[in-house]
């Protein structure tokens, strides 16, 4: 695809992620600033988009070491559950302002990973204290696996296309109605579906699945960043990339923690 | 420190490493110079076609665990 083709073909298009809109912000910059050509400085570029990931994987840890310190000093779940629950809930709120108002990602990215972080300090304190040693393991292959898959992405042996991109968010899409699901049937008592929380054979099966799904994920996530910055993107955008990365890893680094639970329990 | 610290931590290290360094560079010509690539200013399928696909898999799940 030549650019300027593909600057046609954004220029025509209505998606919210990368829309008309979100060039002609671009160009107004460029010219704002007395410029012909976008620079760095105006537009995505990846080295932005690496650099707003890392400061968000900063926040992460940084709010996560509050409630895990608090879990380990008073050693009862009770006294972080608010802030773990309040920081789940608080955070699916960010995503979603940051998933409808992408001008707005960076000021509402970090404040997700924030509220994240409390969250994930909290759960990775539960597991650690019944299988010591399951978080740095979950973290270690979580972070492995983004590495790895940046390799092969950036390599070009993993080829993202249409057919890929629509496996794959159906593929979530399914999980999330699987989840969905359970969470309803659990809130009426009758327990969820069993075997996504198993630890037999099946259950197992299903974590492995569902961690291939988010890894495959992050594949998207890099074409979309490689996309944006190849086209011009408006620079709130590397909050955005890095945001849907941020997202995607505390999805994999959960269901990491969970696969590594159903193996230690058998 | 125990061998898994020390094990998964370099992992998760080395990783990061591996991320800031090679996240900088554009992807290879292969990768970018390709006919099939994602345009991500369109969506090729509805939603509906998602929904449905979503309902698929999740009813092949259901139906693999009857005959378990």
């Amino acid at each position: 695809m030549s650019k300027h083709g593909a600057l046609n073909t954004f220029g025509r298009s209505g998606n919210p992620a990368l829309r008309a809109d979100t060039f002609s912000q671009s160009a107004q910059g460029n010219r704002s600033s007395g410029g012909i050509q976008a620079t760095d400085s105006q537009t995505m570029t990846l080295q932005g988009t690496v650099n707003k990931t890392g400061i968000l994987l900063a926040l992460v840890v940084l709010s996560a070491s509050y409630t895990w310190n608090l879990f380990f000093q008073s050693g009862d779940a009770g006294a972080v559950m608010p802030l773990a629950i309040g920081g789940a809930l608080i955070g699916f709120i960010f995503a979603l302002v940051t998933i409808f108002k992408k001008q707005w990602s960076g000021i509402t990215a970090p404040l997700y990973a924030l509220a994240e972080g409390l969250f994930l300090g909290a759960i990775s304190g539960i597991f650690e204290m019944q299988y010591p040693g399951i978080v740095i393991q979950a973290v270690g292959l979580t972070l492995g696996t983004l590495a790895s898959l940046l390799f092969l992405y950036k390599t070009g042996i993993v080829k993202p296309t249409e057919n890929f991109r629509l496996m794959v968010t159906s593929a979530t899409m399914g999980i999330g109605l699987l989840y969905l699901v359970s969470m309803v049937m659990n809130m009426f008592g009758s327990g969820g579906i069993g075997f996504i929380h198993s630890n037999g054979l099946f259950g197992i099966g299903f974590s492995l699945f569902v961690v291939a799904i988010a890894a495959l994920n992050l594949v998207l996530d890099f074409d979309f960043i490689e996309q944006g910055s190849e086209m011009g993107a408006p620079k709130y955008m590397e909050w955005f990339g890095a945001f849907s990365l941020m997202v995607t890893l505390i999805w994999l680094y959960l269901e990491m923690l969970r696969l590594l639970a159903k193996l230690r329990s058998r | 420190m125990d061998a898994n610290s020390l094990i998964f931590g370099s992992m998760a290290v080395i990783s990061l490493a591996i991320f800031f360094y090679l996240g900088r560079f554009k992807a290879s010509s292969k990768q970018t110079d390709r006919e099939d690539r994602i345009d991500w200013s369109t969506r090729q399928f509805s939603l509906w076609k998602i929904f449905l696909y979503a309902l698929v898999l999740v009813v092949g799940i259901v139906l693999v665990l009857q005959f378990i």
